[in-house]
């Protein structure tokens, strides 16, 4: 009788063992699935972290369980992430919350990561103030507003640009940006002036703000706006003859010509465009950012993006973290970010511990390039590549607009 | 002449306005409610002309009519369905319609906008222009051709609109129901079918302005939010109820907030409206064309 119990109790402690052993670690994910929020970027990154999750889980998972995500809607706005944090980590229990692609956004779902004490990977939030607050949870593989601004003011130099000015959105992203570009068009270049204009991004009528310029168009026209706001002001740029133009050059400081839905809104207005690029296609990529290139474009039918890399980062840096800690713990994956040292999809990864200012957590040598569309409904793959990464622009590969 | 390109704009933003804000103005002239959910028949039309232009391949003239219909069936459904428990033998929900018409529209509106997002998806869609000039120079104006006819064809529907309800049976049918429900049945009109026309026309309307600035705009399911908000400051500086006042009020805006948005700030231009709204319910809460009533 005693040993028919000891077989049924270690028989049950087994099985119990194994249970616990297939457990998912559940990663939460935040993007914006519906409007006001960019749903265009949200679904990138949703449809990116996705197929990461199956590459991972394919391989095995991490501590032999499989990745479980766990979406939240965040419409794009703050409140709305602060409170899809809160449920992700006290309801739902998850490791580490990635996805998050506006800097509004992360900067109101960070501070729920940071009083809980829960890993935030910063998918793709721009504005330096995140990294300026200094949470240890608060991990940024994505790009970073002072990487961009000093981009773009050594951009207008090389352009011989004397008069720039930039239209942003009025969120923490925009503004911060065309705060930044100020401060760098000051410090690293002379006599070039300066001014921007901060519009609505739920407003659709941005004429009253062009018109001013008709009279005397700057040389260059810097759009710091996400979709489709975005969309409708380089369409009224071009429909009043401001930019792209023989005297003004129209640069596009977001990303946007890789955005699936980016030739439905816009044709003529997007040519000659000069486009502030963390992917191009004639960029040398590791091998895991093939991988996941390839598996994202049989899974979407739409060409890669820089939000599918820094997307996928976003969940390798957790699974690679959770390894090599061999703990799904909290301090055991923030100490193993800290000493992350691995090749992602876009190159070797290494988080500063530098404090005070925008490099502390933050991935400092993410790489870019600037290219040119030189024809409607062009492909990324065939735009004209004027900076190679780590270069400076070749003026001799621009094409003036016409 | 930057004063005329804003000048020019202002107008042309102002017919746009007035579009959408008849049809408010109506439904309220012979309703007494606001319809929260107007701005979502803009949206409707915006979608039905450039979906029937891109999907079903029809000439950007004739998703035009097509928009207008599909608005007008929305709003003859909803009349039916959701608006008509306000005056149809429900006498005790006299006390309360005002309640049960801004909960029924404010329901709609969010319905609307969700099925749009699920079922179209929630991406921006450009809607095909009406003619395939992209500038227009109008002495030192530039404008883009569809702008400009989009404008055009819009005076032109206000003006059918305008006549209609003047001149003919049932615009002289809806003004005796807007002026006295219970005169009006006592002299043989429908109020029901009175209310049905207004429902469809305001639709339609809202629609035709959407579909008009689909290619201006770029819509996407919350499109119809900004429009509807300026619709009511229009119908209330208009004078609740008065079609033209809606239509002088709607152009007194679109030119506002051109000047505005340069001599002032464009930070501030979603708050002229505001501040011209607080300044009418002060001095003349009856608005432009409105009459001071009193019940007794």
């Amino acid at each position: 009788m005693m040993m028919r119990f000891g077989i049924f109790a270690f028989a049950a402690t087994l099985f119990a063992g194994q249970a616990l052993a297939a457990d998912p670690v559940k990663i939460g994910v935040t993007v914006a699935q519906s409007p006001p929020g960019s749903v265009s970027q949200g679904t990138q990154v949703k449809n990116a972290i996705e197929v990461a999750t199956q590459i991972v889980n394919d391989a095995g998972g991490v501590l032999g369980r499989p990745i479980e995500l766990v979406v939240e809607d965040t419409q794009g706005i703050p409140e709305k992430a602060r409170a899809a944090a809160e449920k992700l980590i006290t309801r739902d229990k998850v490791v580490a919350i990635i996805g998050e692609h506006q800097s509004s956004n992360v900067l109101a779902a960070m501070e729920v990561a940071h009083r809980l004490h829960v890993p935030y990977i910063n998918t793709n939030g721009w504005t330096d103030a995140i990294r300026e607050k200094g949470y240890v949870e608060v991990f940024n593989p994505a790009n970073y507003n002072s990487r961009v601004a000093v981009a773009m003011a050594d951009t207008f130099k090389a352009l011989g640009a004397k008069r720039v000015v930039a239209f942003c959105e009025n969120t923490d992203y925009g503004i911060g940006l065309a705060k930044l570009l100020g401060d760098q068009l000051k410090e690293r270049t002379q006599g070039i002036d300066y001014k921007f204009e901060t519009l609505d991004r739920a407003s659709k009528d941005f004429l009253p703000a062009l018109l001013p310029l008709k009279a005397n168009p700057p040389d260059v026209v810097v759009e710091i706006m996400l979709p489709p706001a975005a969309y409708i002001l380089l369409n009224q740029l071009y429909e009043q003859g401001i930019a792209p133009s023989p005297k003004t050059w129209l640069y596009d400081a977001s990303g946007l010509a890789d955005y699936p839905d980016f030739w439905q809104n816009v044709s003529d207005a997007a040519k000659s465009m000069l486009v502030f690029g963390l992917y191009h296609p004639k960029m040398a990529a590791p091998a895991l950012g093939k991988k996941i290139a390839d598996e994202y474009k049989a899974k979407t039918k739409n060409d890669p993006s820089r939000l599918l890399f820094q997307a996928a980062d976003s969940l390798f840096i957790v699974t690679e973290a959770i390894k090599s800690a061999k703990s799904a713990e909290p301090d055991a994956i923030i100490k193993a970010m800290e000493e992350l040292k691995w090749t992602g999809t876009r190159g070797e990864v290494t988080f500063s511990k530098e404090k005070g200012g925008f490099k502390y957590h933050q991935w400092i040598d993410i790489p870019y390039v600037t290219f040119q569309v030189t024809a409607v409904k062009q492909n990324i793959a065939d735009t004209k590549l004027v900076q190679d990464p780590g270069k400076p622009l070749d003026t001799s590969r621009l094409v003036k607009p016409q | 002449m930057l004063a005329l390109d804003l000048l020019f704009n202002g107008l042309i933003i102002g017919v746009f306005y007035s579009l959408m804000a008849i049809g408010l103005s109506l439904i309220f002239g012979i309703l007494k409610v606001v319809n929260f959910a107007h701005g979502e028949f803009y949206m409707v039309g915006a979608y039905a002309y450039t979906l029937a232009a891109i999907m079903l391949g029809l000439s950007p003239w004739l998703a035009l009519p097509f928009a207008f219909i599909i608005g007008a069936m929305v709003g003859l459904v909803v009349e039916r369905l959701l608006m008509r428990p306000l005056y149809a033998g429900y006498a005790s929900w006299g006390l309360m319609r005002d309640e049960y018409a801004v909960i029924i529209t404010f329901g709609l509106s969010m319905l609307l906008i969700n099925l749009v997002d699920k079922i179209v998806g929630p991406y921006a869609f450009k809607g095909p222009a009406l003619i395939g000039v992209s500038r227009l120079y109008i002495g030192p104006i530039v404008i883009s051709g569809h702008r400009l006819i989009a404008a055009i064809t819009a005076v032109g529907v206000i003006t059918v609109i305008m006549l209609v309800v003047r001149y003919s049976l049932w615009g002289r049918q809806i003004q005796a129901v807007a002026q006295n429900r219970f005169g009006a049945s006592l002299a043989g009109i429908n109020p029901a079918k009175a209310s049905a026309v207004v429902f469809a026309l305001a639709g339609g309307l809202a629609a035709m302005s959407g579909a008009l600035l689909a290619n201006i705009f770029n819509p996407t399911p919350d499109v119809g939010v900004f429009p509807a908000i300026k619709s009511y400051v229009i119908v209330v500086l208009g004078g609740m109820g008065s079609v033209p006042g809606g239509i002088i009020a709607s152009l007194i805006l679109g030119v506002l907030e051109s000047f505005g948005s340069v001599y002032i700030s464009y930070q501030y231009r979603d708050t002229f409206g505001l501040v011209i709204l607080i300044i009418f319910l002060l001095f003349r809460p009856q608005g432009l064309f409105g009459q001071k009533s009193r019940e007794v």
